[in-house]
């Protein structure tokens, strides 16, 4: 589903971001990227939706190297890959429905289509009642839960989440990762990078750290530490 | 692109327009104002240049009669026949000292005594566009033509005038539009500074740069087709009251006026307004696809 290989990233002003990486994630897999504050996490999830070029590896999705491609081929990878953000990013002046919609907007899906999707999606995360609502009227777990749900509006085969539980409390974040594990239940490869020891330590999936670029730890059913 | 996705695009620009209100009067007023502006430089190149046809209509050629002839009505029938003469009018020698002494008073005749040497004269009128000198030199070859004065100086001056009126207003015109596109284009980039975040979303969830670029191109041309059309409407009111105030100085101070114009005027304005919307759309939206 995704392989990196040798994949290095150095910035403009000299910062090895990652360093010589090498990876695989198998279909149907749920692995945690953890590692401190500047490991490399977010660059990496970054290069997994082509928001950054590497500056030399290679990095397959679904079999594809996405290191060149071109601006409309990146837009057709984007669509294959669903994404959640700490920060949600969510249009304020949309409501939860059209919010959702929007990624199939894009992909000028019908508007039946859209509708029944949409719907569908919003009750696998627990927002049905609330579609006609500005993302502003909900709760930081809820506006989660929307960005969670526009994520997987087009049925990705592979979820990034960059710490998407990073600005809610335990409960709310609990509930943010029982949606996660139904979800990867159901198929989908997800890769969530995040800080949070406790849900990585309880979860016992993969963990892959990173640490000043460098992949320094690979474990099957691991925890945040070494040691866990 | 299928037309509901080109319906999804106009509504997205309209809720655009009126979701981001402020911005929106703030963008509408500088195109109106900008596009008013070049209005103005518009409406002053076309008034000079009227002036200065009017000036041309009133450049006429005066041919003088050799003294020996006895039936100046045949020499005329000839200057008639000119191409590009659209009315002779006789002066006989009579008249020409009456002018003389209208214009100089007694000066003016007193080197006439009893006699007066002035010969019979012809004032040929131009047809629109006529050469005054190539009439002028096909004049000194009718039989009977003494000399032919043209006002050469005055003909070469207007000439002047209208070369120059026309360069100075095809610069003044250019510099007008290029500061209004730059105005256009950063206010523009102000808008699409607002909704960056929009933008980046949208490209984050696999719109391509064109399904990006629609809406706000749509909301550029909207802006700036109702900037054109505000303007025009200042503009046509402005001018009209004007040319109205000045009725009475007509003669001195010649204005254009008339549907045709006001058709020109509406056509250049709309078509800088879309121009400016599309153009500034485009270009502010550039930097901020690079997601």
């Amino acid at each position: 589903m995704l392989i990196a290989k040798d994949l290095t990233k150095i910035f403009s002003n000299g910062v090895v971001a990652l360093d010589q990486v090498s990876l695989t994630v198998q279909k149907g897999e749920f692995v945690f990227l953890v590692g401190p504050s500047g490991a490399g996490k977010s660059t990496f999830l970054n290069l997994v939706i082509r928001r950054d070029n590497p500056t030399s590896g290679l990095i397959a999705v679904n079999q594809q190297n996405i290191a060149f491609l071109k601006k409309k081929e990146i837009a057709l990878l984007r669509r294959s890959i669903g994404v959640i953000f700490q920060d949600y990013k969510l249009l304020p002046q949309k409501t939860v429905y059209e919010n959702v919609a929007f990624a199939l907007e894009v992909i000028e899906a019908r508007t039946r289509a859209i509708k029944e999707r949409v719907y569908t999606v919003l009750e696998l995360v627990g927002l049905l009642g609330k579609a006609h609502v500005l993302p502003s009227e909900l709760s930081g777990g809820e506006q989660q839960r929307v960005c969670l749900a526009r994520s997987l509006v087009n049925k990705p085969l592979l979820l990034l989440a960059d710490e998407p539980t990073g600005n809610l409390d335990p409960d709310t974040s609990w509930e943010i990762m029982e949606l996660l594990r139904e979800i990867n239940r159901r198929g989908t490869t997800i890769v969530m990078a995040t800080h949070n020891r406790e849900i990585v330590d309880q979860m016992r999936k993969r963990v892959i750290a990173l640490d000043h670029g460098k992949l320094v730890r690979d474990t099957p059913k691991g925890g945040y530490h070494l040691e866990a | 692109m299928k037309p509901r996705t080109f319906g999804y695009f106009l509504r997205e620009a309209l809720h655009g327009l009126v979701r981001n209100r402020l911005m929106t009067i703030t963008a509408l007023g500088i195109i109106t104002i900008g596009l008013f502006l070049f209005g103005i430089f518009l409406l002053l190149t076309a008034n000079l240049r009227y002036f200065t046809t009017l000036a041309w209509k009133e450049v006429e050629v005066r041919v003088f009669l050799q003294p020996s002839v006895t039936d100046p009505a045949t020499v005329g029938a000839q200057l008639a026949t000119l191409p590009g003469v659209a009315k002779i009018t006789f002066v006989p020698k009579a008249e020409g000292a009456a002018t003389l002494e209208r214009l100089f008073g007694q000066q003016g005749t007193l080197f006439l005594n009893d006699e007066n040497p002035l010969p019979d004269a012809y004032t040929l009128s131009l047809a629109e566009k006529a050469d005054p000198q190539e009439i002028a030199k096909l004049a000194t070859a009718v039989p009977g033509v003494e000399e032919v004065i043209c006002g050469q100086d005055f003909v070469e001056f207007l000439e002047m005038i209208i070369q120059l009126t026309l360069i100075v207003g095809l610069i003044l015109l250019t510099l007008t539009a290029l500061a209004v596109l730059y105005i256009v284009v950063n206010t523009i980039q102000l808008t699409v500074y607002a909704r960056r975040k929009e933008v980046e979303i949208m490209k984050l969830v696999g719109a391509t740069d064109s399904f990006v670029r629609w809406p706000f191109l749509l909301e550029g041309i909207i802006l700036g087709l109702l900037g054109a059309g505000l303007a025009f409407l200042l503009l046509s009111k402005g001018y009209g009251f004007l040319v109205h105030r000045l009725r009475l100085y007509r003669r001195f101070l010649p204005l254009l006026s008339g549907g045709e114009f006001q058709t020109h005027l509406m056509v250049a304005l709309f078509t800088m307004g879309l121009f400016f919307g599309g153009f500034g759309s485009h270009v502010s939206l550039k930097r901020y696809l690079k997601v």
